[in-house]
């Protein structure tokens, strides 16, 4: 239905478009499956990912240097027994003014200095994608949003307008285990647990802003965001759902040369705004969050990445008065450790990376060693693994430990 | 006498045309350098290189190449780099900032994700897209890095060329031992580079395949990267090259990474 709407659209667009303006169609097919390391009695399936794919990328220029953007997915997933249509991306640009850029429709926004850890960029990711191995494209989903990009100089702002609210995918049941909050435990065969959105009502519109520049060498931005956590934090008991609780987040970051290679600098205030007090044990605390990064390639195509991630929870004392007997303690700090190790081969043809998270505090992690090889300039195969380990059911890696994966992708791009 | 005088005089006018030819070896480098790597104010080309293994498989990349002067030659360098071809690559941009004294700030923009990633930039020797071809082949390496020798005047392919010899000052910082240039006494254009590894057997050779004016600057049109130890080779011709083209400052940044800019046509 969506896709067909799309589809006139795109037609429409086609047609009062004078033959002047190049149309460009790209795209893939990929065949993936990922195959379950660990035994999981919740699970029916020995597979986490068995699916075909068709990505359509379509860009149109239009007049007054516009362009319409279109990528969209066809998939068969043997996994959740369906197939879909998934609009990934679908905007509008216009440059109306030469200091001004507007991208209308669903797009991917992203910012901050994070890989793979997020402070400031509250967009909504696909972490289910990035668990069972699919492409690192799939980690990003799009958001209907309205940008506004504003370049008058000396510095530049981004606003972010999303009416509709886009949650963040997180390990619901269906392929990965989950913790079951209400229960205490992990989740059980054919277990969902439903999550409420937010209303689509006009108050509920988010609104992201980020005002950056350069300093010589150095990137310096500042972040701003009004809307709602992007993954379900807040827990109803009485309707026994999980909901999705109002957020408002400040925070900054630094960027640049560093040692002989590149640091960064992140920090995050996250208010927590249906808590305020903090008292509340069903609705995430407020927090500090900081995020140390550093890179340096320390060889011809070897490369480092190393990250430390300090998350701060505010009204701890409150927290802890009003945990409920039973309920799994976090702690007050959380700390994780990421590492990244990146050794090109063959001219480039031939990638061995290694992705590591640790957090002492929590005591969890996963570690994804994988391999991608460049068969031609269209062909490409990629192999790797997802192994979680965690002394808790209750934290984040600790949750999938039952979940450990092995996956191959091919692709052929076009 | 009188013979003998004459002839000590051609004798040392010979002596003295080849070594007061007036230009010391690193003048030479700094003016192929001006030459090739810094004519114009501003420069646009589209960039095809051939990546062809030795047993002949070969991949493509396909580029639009952006590249604005700071100052003199030798000095400071923006280059905006929008990659046509492949398709795992299609879309990217790249931006470089180069200072001839501190490592260059290159950004790279993934669009699958919208992401712009900084990339450390420490090493200047590895590969430029996985060619045969380095950064610093690319965007040009620091004069003062080498110390530069005049070996020879020679004949290259019918050409009056001087023989530069230049050996890194750090050898520890590069992956090769040295360096001869074949540059062409009247254009500077280097016809020939031959890099040697460090136990001093050749490894890699330049060729400029074909030189032309364009706007009244001579522009290499074709040239060949050629790994003559893995048997490998990049082979890179230009196309729609422009120069002075009145570039804005605005090009050379963040925007133009996430929103191509209407200079480059997709």
């Amino acid at each position: 239905m969506m896709f067909s709407r799309v589809f006139a659209f795109c037609t429409l667009f086609l047609v009062f478009c004078p033959p002047a303006y190049s149309l460009s169609v790209h795209g893939f097919l990929e065949g993936a499956a990922g195959v379950r390391l660990a035994e999981n009695p919740s699970q029916s399936k020995d597979f986490t990912m068995g699916e075909g794919r068709l990505q359509i990328e379509l860009s149109q220029d239009g007049p007054l240097d516009s362009r319409l953007y279109l990528k969209g997915d066809l998939d068969v997933d043997g996994v959740g027994e369906r197939g879909d249509a998934d609009l990934r991306e679908f905007y509008l640009d216009h440059s109306p003014l030469s200091f001004l850029d507007l991208r209308l429709g669903r797009q991917i926004v992203t910012w901050g200095t994070g890989d793979l850890i997020f402070v400031n960029d509250l967009f909504p990711k696909d972490f289910n994608s990035f668990f069972i191995g699919r492409n690192l494209e799939y980690l990003k989903v799009g958001s209907d949003a309205a940008k506004l990009s504003i370049y008058p100089g000396h510095f530049s702002l981004d606003l972010v307008a999303m009416p509709r609210f886009t949650p963040s995918e997180v390990p619901d049941g269906e392929r990965l285990s989950f913790f079951n909050p209400f229960a205490s435990r992990l989740s059980a065969s054919g277990e969902r647990l439903s999550a409420r959105k937010p209303a689509f009502t006009l108050g509920n519109t988010e609104f992201a802003a980020r005002l950056y520049r350069n300093f010589g060498s150095y990137e310096a931005a500042l972040y701003g965001f009004r809307g709602f956590f992007k993954e379900p934090v807040g827990m109803d008991p009485v309707q026994g759902a999980l909901f999705y609780p109002k957020l408002s987040t400040f925070g900054s970051s630094l960027r640049g040369p560093f040692l002989g290679g590149i640091g960064s600098l992140e920090f995050g205030y996250y208010d927590s705004r249906e808590d305020g007090a903090g008292t509340n044990p069903l609705i995430e605390n407020s927090s500090m969050k900081y995020l140390f990064g550093y890179e340096r390639e320390l060889r011809t195509d070897f490369t480092v990445r190393a990250q430390y991630f300090l998350e701060q929870m505010l009204d701890y004392d409150g927290y802890r008065a009003n945990l409920p007997t039973g309920a799994p303690e976090k702690s007050e700090l959380r700390h994780l450790l990421f590492l990244r190790v990146t050794q090109f081969l063959r001219y480039q043809t031939l990638q061995l990376s290694f992705v590591g998270f640790y957090s002492p505090s929590d005591e969890d992690g996963m570690v994804n060693p994988e391999v991608s090889y460049k068969i031609s300039d269209r062909w490409s195969v990629t192999s790797g693994v997802n192994l979680f380990f965690g002394k808790k059911d209750a934290t984040q890696f600790g949750q999938l430990t039952r979940d450990d994966n092995l996956y191959l992708r091919l692709r052929a791009g076009f | 006498m009188r013979t003998l005088f004459v002839t000590a005089s051609i004798v040392a006018s010979l002596f003295l045309s080849s070594v007061s030819y007036g230009l010391g070896a690193e003048e030479v480098i700094k003016k192929s350098q001006a030459a090739f790597l810094y004519p114009g104010k501003d420069f646009k080309a589209r960039v095809l290189m051939k990546l062809i293994s030795k047993d002949g498989q070969e991949r493509i990349r396909e580029l639009t190449m952006l590249r604005k002067n700071y100052g003199e030659p030798g000095e400071d360098q923006k280059y905006f780099i929008y990659f046509h071809q492949p398709a795992d690559v299609r879309d990217m941009t790249f931006l470089v900032w180069k200072y001839p004294r501190k490592d260059s700030d290159r950004w790279l923009f993934i669009p699958a994700i919208k992401l712009v990633k900084r990339i450390a930039a420490n090493d200047k020797r590895s590969s430029f897209v996985g060619s045969d071809f380095s950064y610093e082949d690319v965007s040009g390496r620091s004069i003062d890095e080498d110390t530069h020798a005049l070996l020879r005047e020679e004949k290259y392919e019918g050409k009056d060329v001087l023989v530069i010899k230049s050996v890194p000052k750090a050898p520890e910082s590069v992956d090769f031992g040295y360096k001869l240039s074949w540059i062409d006494k009247g254009s500077f254009v280097p016809w020939k580079e031959e890099y040697f590894d460090k136990r001093g057997i050749l490894s890699k050779v330049f060729s400029a395949n074909e030189v032309k004016p364009v706007q009244g600057f001579m522009t290499i049109m074709k040239r060949t990267m050629r790994n003559v130890q893995s048997g490998h080779r990049t082979e890179v011709v230009y196309s729609d090259v422009k120069y002075n083209q009145g570039f804005p400052d605005s090009l050379f940044s963040e925007r133009s990474l996430k929103s191509l800019p209407r200079e480059i046509a997709r």
